[in-house]
């Protein structure tokens, strides 16, 4: 072995003694036993950054959130979407148990008015998650919003195309999502704390008539 | 009676001097400045009195002065010491430069600031002490009155004090007896005091033209803290002011913000303001910049939200949606409401800003996918329908009726559609994605 590997192998080892020292981090069950189990901490990771990348929209990709949305709203803590693609159907969120009246949506001009909007909303501890559709982020402003989160304590969900696995990324925790008949398969990409690569079929909130 | 006087060597720092037209509108202005600062001066006090330099009684130097009656308020502020230092940092921090000093009588803090003696004169003994070895050069008589007094071989100002007030009245006249008491405190000083308005405005002139936004921030620091000053004074809040931009001509530009709750915080607001600076491109340069704001309202005391979130939480998430629509727009920040209408393009609304009302959800609903299409989109066929259909019919009444049957689909990708074929016509149209 050079001394390059040995070394990096130390790092590595002083990483994860390190990581498991730390007392665990606060997460929110996501109300699906089966993911929750897979999650490190058990749920989605509060005061992080967790990004979401489905291979194309319409495969549940919110109904996954859904169930910790809506315990966040009962909870009287706020939803900020920042920018969505389409509307959020009220009917179908407050179906599915969301407190209309703390789901704020925020319509931007550009994409740093977007970040700029989910940088305020996560500092503030009143919001519970804050969800933002960046179509190019870079390494940088992730670590921006993942310190945002880290203040106030929210859990910022960033949606981005199934092409930003290739990119690396500061997130707590990253996941591929693709179509699985009516569910969603949810693919740990990356999980601070947790192993990578695990695979889990899921299924999706009832997500038909 | 305590009585802090402020002396001012120059009111705006802007000074215009020259021309005989430019002295007589720098007078005005002064005088505005002056009457702004009285304003500001009543957060600490009730009582406040000014003095403008060309108010020709006793004010031979020129200088514009403001008298504040502190004796009321020191146990409020921590003390004569600690109230005398934060009236002077107030002041620097609005951009003044001046000398105070305090003493029991008006005429008596006036000169002990003319003469820039820090040593406080609680009393009327005291005072007195202070004022014997002073020069009779400080006393705020006019000059003729003064050579007077030289003539006579006095020099000191206790050497005045301790001759008899008949012998001075004889000698010196009336007028020069009259102040002596009024310095002493034998004689009352019935100083005009002033009362602040029921809305604030306070304009502010630029030394020059200004086109860069960010050279504003200064004086707008000023107007803020005026207002602020003012508001709590008064104990009020506002809930909207607006900036008024000047230019050489054409309509000033108007710039307002809100708040969502009633409040004074100087750093607030300019921090909302600032959002808007920095967006609104100059279209002229700024001569002037004036603050206004109408509405007076009581501040705001949280009441519900208490419960579920601490009271600076609160005053955080109402902070948080300020900034939001300062920056991007009033319009910007929306709330989603549930509508009682069957057609799903007339389910719901949106509303701007946070609204804390709950909704009921109407009964009878079938599932619905997360995401909804702006408009329904026409597609060839669907791919596959997985289920369905649902038939919504609705609408006759209002002349956008709807005949439509409803399916979950799916596309060649894999992702799951809401689509619907019109009864009438038979086109299919995408209209929701389950997301």
């Amino acid at each position: 072995m050079s001394r390059s590997a040995l070394l990096e192998q130390l790092a590595q080892a002083c990483r994860a003694g390190r990581a498991d020292a730390q007392s665990p981090r606060p997460v929110q069950p996501t109300g699906f036993a089966a993911l929750d189990a897979l999650l490190p901490g058990g749920g989605w990771p509060l005061g992080a950054v967790t990004e979401l990348m489905p291979e194309s929209a319409g495969i549940g990709e919110l109904s996954l959130v859904m169930p910790a949305l809506a315990y966040l709203t009962r909870a009287d803590r706020y939803l900020a979407w920042i920018a969505p693609p389409y509307l959020p159907y009220p009917s179908a969120l407050a179906r599915q148990g969301v407190q209309l009246e703390r789901l704020l949506i925020v319509q931007v001009r550009d994409e740093a008015e977007a970040l700029w909007a989910a940088e305020q909303a996560l500092r503030c501890p009143s919001f519970g998650a804050v969800l933002a559709w960046p179509a190019a982020i870079d390494e940088r402003r992730v670590r921006r919003l993942q310190l945002a989160a880290e203040a106030g304590g929210s859990c910022a969900l960033l949606y981005r195309p199934e092409s930003a696995a290739q990119l690396p990324s500061p997130a707590a925790l990253r996941l591929k999502l693709k179509a699985a008949g009516r569910g969603t398969r949810v693919e740990i990409h990356k999980a601070r704390g947790g192993y990578s690569n695990a695979v889990v079929v899921h299924s999706a909130a009832p997500t038909g008539p | 009676m305590l009585w802090l006087c402020i002396q001012l060597p120059r009111l705006a720092l802007e000074a215009a001097a020259g021309a005989a037209a430019a002295a007589s509108r720098q007078t005005q202005l002064e005088q505005a400045a002056l009457r702004q600062l009285a304003l500001w001066a009543h957060q600490w006090s009730s009582q406040v009195a000014c003095q403008h330099p060309l108010e020709p009684a006793d004010n031979p130097g020129g200088e514009a002065r403001l008298w504040i009656e502190i004796g009321a308020s020191l146990e409020l502020f921590g003390g004569h010491a600690k109230l005398q230092q934060l009236i002077g940092t107030a002041l620097h921090a609005l951009g003044y430069s001046g000398t105070l000093a305090s003493a029991p009588t008006p005429q008596g803090a006036a000169l002990l600031a003319r003469a820039a003696l820090a040593t406080p004169a609680a009393t009327l003994a005291e005072l007195q002490r202070v004022l014997t070895p002073l020069a009779l050069g400080f006393l705020a008589l006019p000059a003729a009155h003064l050579s007077a007094l030289h003539t006579a071989g006095l020099r000191r100002i206790g050497e005045l004090l301790a001759l008899p007030s008949t012998a001075v009245g004889r000698r010196f006249g009336s007028d020069t007896l009259h102040y002596l008491k009024r310095l002493t405190g034998t004689a009352p000083d019935l100083l005009p005091t002033i009362t602040p308005p029921a809305r604030f405005e306070s304009t502010h002139e630029l030394a020059g033209a200004v086109s860069d936004a960010t050279a504003l921030l200064f004086p707008l620091r000023r107007l803020l803290g005026e207002l602020q000053g003012f508001l709590r004074a008064r104990d009020q809040a506002v809930q909207q002011c607006t900036l008024k931009l000047v230019h050489h001509r054409g309509a000033p530009t108007l710039i307002s913000v809100g708040l969502s709750q009633p409040g004074r915080d100087a750093a607030q607001l300019l921090g909302l303001l600032r959002e808007r600076l920095d967006q609104c491109a100059l279209r002229s340069p700024v001569l002037a910049m004036g603050l206004v704001a109408h509405e007076l309202l009581a501040p705001y005391v949280l009441q519900t939200d208490a419960f579920s979130q601490s009271a600076e939480q609160a005053a955080q998430f109402h902070g948080v949606l300020d900034r939001l629509a300062a920056r991007l727009g009033d319009t910007a920040v929306q709330s989603l409401r549930l509508q009682a209408d069957h057609r799903p393009e007339r389910a719901w609304h949106s509303i701007p800003g946070a609204d804390n009302s709950s909704t009921a959800l109407p009964a009878n609903h079938a599932a619905r996918p997360c995401w909804l299409l702006p408009r329904p989109r026409s597609i060839a066929a669907p791919a596959e329908l997985l289920a369905g259909p649902e038939r919504i019919e609705s609408g006759w009444w209002d002349g956008a009726d709807v005949a439509r049957d409803y399916y979950l689909a799916s596309d060649s990708s894999g992702a799951r559609l809401w689509v619907f074929r019109d009864l009438r016509s038979g086109a299919w149209f995408v209209q929701g994605l389950w997301a």
